[in-house]
């Protein structure tokens, strides 16, 4: 963006007759006000978008991030985002929300195809990951992660029926994930950041389904991603937390290790008897 | 009549003049029962005995000592519930550990100084019992008996024919108190309301003037076609009131991508409205809600029993241990463009019953005529 659309100067349209002194004063004082406003808005917008989204396309990151594509993506996804058969879908429309979610876990680049990509350490910097998303967003468009705060603290309670009503199903009722079907698997949350999971929301990545914002507004997003984040934060009362997987192994364990000890200790004093 | 029958029974005067040793191996000689070895186990005031005492007072000091720990954590710990991301997180957090490792080892410590107080400090003690080996003498199980059946006899059970009636009926009437709140439940009739029996009529069922049902999500927002993106799952309620805590009600509905190709079944032709499909979310099994779904492969998984449904093939089940498909609602759009239920399903949504698929063999309505 920049101060391309600067309006008319007001002197020059104003066919009132006047000095012309006055109409050059009041002309550049017009001129100046509207460049204020326009740097002022300019800042306003800009100060806030730090991290580099397609929201402010940037040519030198675009072309970075065409760089990388062609290096590192054009081999499954095609020359024009359009995917190749057997290999890798059309990137087409995942926008922004996709490749960061994608990129950022190190899901992709991928290793080898196999029933789920499984996360991994990323394969790219930030930088260049927020460029290659930009490439993406610029030639395919699609969802965007928001910037700034992506979290709700004070909805909680709201994120958690959310969570629980469309999440836990599969990522399991404290966000520690399950199997599927064939190999396929929802992945735990713990190690999964805000962003990451706005985007995983936004995109439906792999067999997960697309929560867009007509289903779960922005809000509901945030207060989703709060109760998970504050479950990650929250020290588990009981100790050991066995994985979060519930009563049944709770009660395993409880079973399996207490009465083991009580039996072992009776044996140990009845032989010392 | 256990004892030892050669004892002589000491008297009175011999009783008052004896020891409390040996009135206690008088006692279990009248038991039958001879002391081989009985004394202290250690020489009063001897090294050896001093640290016995030791041994037993450390534990119960122990034990005191938790107790104390257990009185001041359950008073002065904090308990007061603090949320993620406070200071004061993982104190609150170690407060039911503490109780209950306190308290668990005052009990535990006072146990072992019980036993090992049994073990150093109780006397020292051989005792020898002589015992009988297989069953009771010919005549003390004669004689038993019979004390039995005389009780029997001289009560006059025979002829107290009204007693044994009663006695009967009250121990009848007893049972019966005890299953009816078990059974009671079971007894009812599911087809007292015919056709709109509760067994095929869903809260999707349009309304007595024929206002069709609604779809909401569960905070009551009508859905409209462009609130789903292709790729998406939302589980929706019918817009009437107790619709989103109905049993039976619970619909997923889906958007598909424009290029998937999905099995219609017989008779469900126009159920769909473009690309948007909606299915009982009730497992066909026995009841679960299904909502695990893969949209890649348009598998929809059921978490109890692992069945699995494939909605490109109409969602019939795939895999587990469900037989029968997920029934389909009929949706279209109403005037202001919102998703309606068209009618109410067609066929019984979950679990199966005795009379599925029998109607309209059961009654002479179809199943349509409840709408």
């Amino acid at each position: 963006m920049s101060v391309k659309d600067t309006p008319p100067t007001g002197g020059s349209t104003r066919k009132r007759r006047r000095s012309k002194a006055m109409r050059r004063i009041s002309g550049s004082l017009a001129l100046l006000l509207a460049l204020c406003t326009v740097g002022l808005l300019y800042g306003a917008l800009v100060s806030d978008k730090n991290t580099a989204v397609a929201a402010n396309v940037d040519a030198v990151q675009v072309a970075q991030g065409k760089e990388i594509y062609q290096t590192a993506c054009i081999t499954c996804h095609g020359q024009n985002l359009q995917g190749v058969t057997d290999r890798g879908p059309s990137l087409v429309g995942v926008g922004q929300a996709a490749t960061y979610f994608q990129v950022s876990t190190g899901r992709m680049p991928a290793a080898e195809n196999g029933a789920q990509m499984p996360r991994k350490e990323p394969y790219f910097a930030p930088e260049e990951i927020d460029a290659l998303a930009a490439f993406i967003q610029e030639n395919g468009g699609g969802p965007v992660i928001p910037d700034g705060e992506l979290r709700a603290p004070d909805q909680i309670a709201k994120g958690g029926e959310l969570f629980r009503l469309n999440c836990a199903s599969c990522h399991n009722f404290t966000g520690q994930g399950g199997a599927l079907s064939q190999g396929k698997y929802a992945p735990n949350l713990d190690p999964a950041t805000d962003a990451q999971i706005y985007g995983a929301m936004l995109s439906g990545p792999e067999n997960m389904p697309k929560f867009g914002d007509g289903l779960l507004t922005s809000d509901e997003k945030r207060a989703i991603i709060t109760f998970i984040q504050n479950n990650k934060a929250t020290v588990d009362p009981g100790g050991y937390a066995l994985g979060g997987f519930g009563p049944a192994p709770e009660g395993l364990v409880a079973f399996l290790v207490g009465m083991g000890a009580i039996v072992a200790a009776t044996l140990w004093m009845g032989s010392r008897a | 009549m256990a004892g030892n029958p050669n004892l002589k029974v000491p008297d009175e005067a011999e009783l008052a003049k004896m020891s409390r040793e040996e009135l206690g191996a008088l006692g279990m000689a009248l038991d039958g029962v001879e002391l081989a070895e009985y004394g202290e186990r250690y020489v009063p005031g001897s090294p050896a005995d001093k640290r016995a005492e030791r041994q037993v007072v450390k534990w119960f000091m122990l034990a005191a000592l938790f107790a104390v720990l257990f009185v001041v954590a359950f008073i002065w710990w904090p308990a007061e519930y603090e949320p993620a991301y406070s200071d004061g997180q993982l104190m609150y957090a170690l407060y039911t550990p503490v109780i209950g490792f306190t308290l668990g080892a005052t009990i535990l410590f006072f146990g072992i100084g019980v036993v090992s107080l049994a073990k150093k400090i109780l006397p020292h003690e051989v005792a020898i019992q002589q015992r009988r080996i297989g069953m009771s003498d010919e005549v003390d199980r004669k004689t038993l008996a019979a004390q039995v059946l005389d009780t029997g006899d001289k009560a006059g059970i025979k002829r107290r024919g009204m007693l044994k009636g009663s006695l009967a009926l009250a121990g009848g009437a007893l049972g019966a108190a005890a299953i009816v709140p078990v059974l009671g439940g079971f007894i009812k009739n599911p087809w007292a309301e015919r056709a709109d029996s509760p067994l095929w009529v869903t809260p999707w069922a349009p309304a007595a003037d024929g206002t069709k049902v609604r779809m909401v999500q569960i905070d009551g927002t009508p859905v409209r076609p462009e609130d789903l993106e292709a790729g998406s799952m939302a589980t929706v309620f019918p817009a009437v009131p107790g619709g989103g805590k109905a049993s039976d009600a619970a619909v997923m509905l889906f958007r598909l991508r424009s290029d998937s190709v999905v099995r219609i079944r017989d008779g469900q032709q126009g159920f769909q409205f473009g690309d948007y499909y909606a299915y009982s979310k009730i497992c066909t099994h026995v009841g679960c809600p299904v909502s695990l779904y893969e949209q890649q492969t348009g598998r929809v998984l059921c978490p109890c029993h692992q069945s699995q449904f494939n909605l490109y093939e109409g969602m019939f089940p795939v895999f587990g241990p469900a037989t029968r498909p997920l029934p389909q609602l009929p949706i279209e759009l109403d005037d202001e463009g919102y998703f309606v239920a068209s009618r109410d399903f067609v066929e019984a949504v979950g679990p199966g019953f005795w009379e599925n698929g029998k109607y309209p063999a059961w009654y002479s309505e179809p199943k349509e005529a409840s709408g």
